[in-house]
């Protein structure tokens, strides 16, 4: 059996399969890397959501493997022999399950190399992710094989292939307005660009494995089956594992898009002072992000009860939930680029000025943001750039024309409307403005 | 060397390795064996007959692929009819069939060896069992080529080496002789005779001086019945001066054929 299994390693559709996948899988991480870059959980749920290609692959995979005998010739020899058709399979689905395996582990292993240098957290749930990943894919293959035999066509293969892309994209679509239905069959479904605290409860892996451990039992069946009862006995399988999964998983929708990942989000600090915190999400970007961060904070040194410590902007929505404010702390957005590094590493220390004169989330008179921009380039002593990612292209306009006026004031004037504007920022009685009438 | 099993150095209890008696097979619809009587034991049987006699029908039935529509079949002691566990002597049959398929990505050693494992040789008599079915029909130096890299007669040969991996009690060879050069059949003579000690071996072929050469019996069919069964010489026997043929051998065919036919005619 060893034996065999090694002969059919080498010589059936499994390298080829374990190829194709990992290929195709590493194309399709490349093509938008700051998707996954966040984190091991991003990756894991990144390779899940390019199941939408890989998945049909594995389908088309196991028909085409299953046509062998077919395209052979080989069912007059075979038929003369003792083994059971169901043993004459087993190698052949090992084989395959391998394949897949190692083709989506591969996958996961190049995505992995590309953030090994700055993702540290690593949750339980990013394995079971992966896990389920790969048991969608050995169902996959098994299905393949399965109706690669009852269909022995060349057609067979691409046209499975073509189904399980189609069937993938319309269960959104036909499960509407039950999400939590098309969570249930779609490995793919809410895997689509998770935020930094992205998490996947352990329940919609349980419920996902039940559906998807069901189909691939459901292949067996078929595979070891001769006859149209054995065959119909295919289904309950299934529909018990359609049941099952249907059961498990919660029935509330968006309930993996809205999961959040409470470890992930709590801060990691720098032990010296002026601290600065960062999610553990991002506690690999950590050094890279204190020593702008603490640039920021000497630039603000010159306004009275300036701030001293920076932490990331842990802000989620859906629901609502804001870090607390705190005069003393600058909050920053930190973010993960193409290069699994720190996103905008020259703007993080103008993003921490400009930070000292935001406003508390909840605060409904929150203050320009032009105002913000050209304060915080009058206190750094440089010209706002007339675009930037962070802000409007409107408001960058208007932060030169303010940041202007702001140059054209005898200093101690200019400062006294900076330290005003910061003032109503922390006490959120920000109408009013650099330049409104309030101000002296 | 080998291991021998405990099967294997049992006494026989059987009469004949094949025995039929008022067979009936279809081929599609068609009655391509239509009551057939036929007993063979130990030793080289050559089946002769016109094209569309049933031979091939014959050999797919006594290699258990087709299920007789009526009669009796016995291998190997064994009634094969549609509800017998056909597995413990389909573990001693050797087929090679009229269209030889096979996994074209396999190595000669490979596909020997898969053979072996779909016949349920025990795990470790396969590796050595495939090694000596290779050597013997000569293909030892390609034994790691690829089967579709293979000529005609190469192939031919490799499937003799699979259907006798498992030193079958009943060996099967349909037109085993397709594509092999002239020394290759001299050889596969040698072979043939050698199986034939302590097997029985069936080869349908349609060249009537293989027979002569290497069988040491003749079995001859028309329209699905038997024809002749008897000893080259026997069948040599049959041809006079007059009978078409180049040989002694093909004019016995010939005349036995003339015979039967004008029988079948009256």
């Amino acid at each position: 059996m060893t034996r065999i299994l090694n002969i059919e390693l080498r010589r059936s559709a499994a390298l080829g399969t374990a190829l194709i996948l990992f290929v195709t899988g590493v194309l399709l991480l490349a093509t938008d890397r700051a998707i996954f870059t966040t984190g091991w959980i991003q990756l894991a749920m990144t390779q899940r959501l390019y199941l939408a290609v890989l998945w049909p692959l594995a389908l088309a995979a196991g028909a085409w493997q299953a046509s062998r005998e077919h395209r052979s010739k080989v069912a007059e020899l075979f038929a003369s022999t003792p083994r059971p058709q169901a043993h004459r399979v087993l190698p052949t689905l090992i084989a395959m399950a391998v394949a897949v395996l190692s083709g989506y582990l591969t996958m996961g292993i190049a995505g992995g190399l590309w953030i090994i240098g700055t993702a540290e957290y690593l949750p339980v749930a990013a394995f079971a992710v992966t896990a389920v990943g790969v048991l969608a894919l050995i169902a996959a293959v098994w299905f393949g094989l399965a109706i690669g035999r009852l269909l022995p066509w060349r057609v067979t293969a691409p046209a499975l292939g073509i189904a399980g892309m189609g069937l993938l994209l319309l269960i959104p679509g036909a499960t509407r307005p039950h999400g939590w239905l098309a969570l249930v069959f779609s490995p793919i479904y809410e895997m689509n660009m998770p935020g930094a605290y992205a998490a996947v409860p352990g329940r919609a892996s349980i419920a996902q494995t039940l559906w998807l451990a069901a189909l691939a039992v459901t292949a067996l069946v078929l595979l070891a089956s001769s006859g149209w009862r054995t065959r119909m006995a295919a289904l309950l399988p299934v529909a018990l594992g359609a049941a099952l999964a249907i059961t498990v998983m919660p029935h509330q929708n968006r309930f993996v898009n809205d999961a959040i990942d409470p470890v992930a989000r709590e801060l990691t600090c720098t032990e010296d002072a002026p601290r600065v915190c960062v999610s553990r999400i991002h506690s690999g970007l950590l050094t890279e992000v204190t020593a702008p961060a603490r640039e920021g904070l000497a630039v603000l040194a010159k306004l009275p009860n300036a701030p001293t410590t920076v932490h990331e902007d842990t802000t989620i929505y859906f629901p609502d939930s804001y870090p607390p404010r705190r005069a003393d702390t600058v909050l920053l957005d930190v973010e993960t680029g193409d290069d699994a590094h720190l996103a905008d590493r020259t703007d993080v220390w103008m993003k921490v000025v400009a930070g000292a004169f935001a406003s508390p989330p909840d605060c409904e008179m929150s203050v320009d943001p032009a105002d913000r921009i050209a304060a915080a380039h009058w206190l750094i002593g440089s010209e706002p750039a007339k675009a930037s990612e962070d802000f409007e292209p409107e408001d960058s306009e208007r932060a030169v024309q303010l940041w202007n006026d702001l140059r054209r004031l005898p200093a101690d004037k200019a400062k006294a409307r900076v330290v005003a504007l910061r003032q109503a920022a922390v006490n959120c009685t920000a109408d009013i403005g650099l330049f409104s009438k309030s101000t002296p | 060397m080998r291991t021998v099993s405990a099967a294997e150095t049992a006494p026989t209890t059987y009469p004949w390795a094949i025995h039929a008696e008022g067979l009936r097979v279809r081929a599609g619809r068609h009655l391509a064996i239509d009551g057939l009587d036929l007993a063979m034991g130990i030793g080289v049987h050559g089946l002769l007959g016109p094209n569309g006699a049933g031979k091939t029908t014959l050999m797919r039935s006594l290699a258990t692929v087709l299920k007789p529509a009526d009669g009796r079949l016995t291998l190997l002691g064994e009634s094969v009819d549609g509800r017998a566990d056909l597995r413990k002597v389909r573990r001693r049959l050797g087929y090679l069939p009229q269209q030889f398929g096979f996994y074209p990505r396999f190595t000669v050693r490979e596909f020997v060896e898969y053979m072996a494992w779909l016949k349920e040789m025990p795990k470790t008599a396969v590796p050595g069992a495939a090694q000596r079915a290779i050597e013997r029909v000569g293909l030892a130096a390609k034994a790691e080529a690829r089967m579709k890299t293979l000529s005609g007669g190469m192939l031919r040969r490799a499937g003799i080496a699979q259907a006798i991996v498992n030193d079958p009690a009943v060996l099967l060879l349909d037109e085993p002789t397709v594509g092999l050069d002239p020394e290759q059949r001299l050889d596969f003579r040698g072979l043939l005779r050698d199986m034939g000690v302590d097997s029985c071996v069936l080869v349908s072929t349609h060249l009537v001086e293989d027979v002569v050469a290497a069988c040491t019996d003749v079995v001859m069919v028309n329209e699905g019945r038997l024809v002749y069964q008897g000893t080259p010489d026997g069948l040599v026997a049959q041809g006079g001066e007059g009978d078409p043929g180049d040989s002694p051998a093909e004019r016995g065919y010939s005349a036995l054929l003339r015979h039967y036919r004008a029988g079948a005619g009256k």
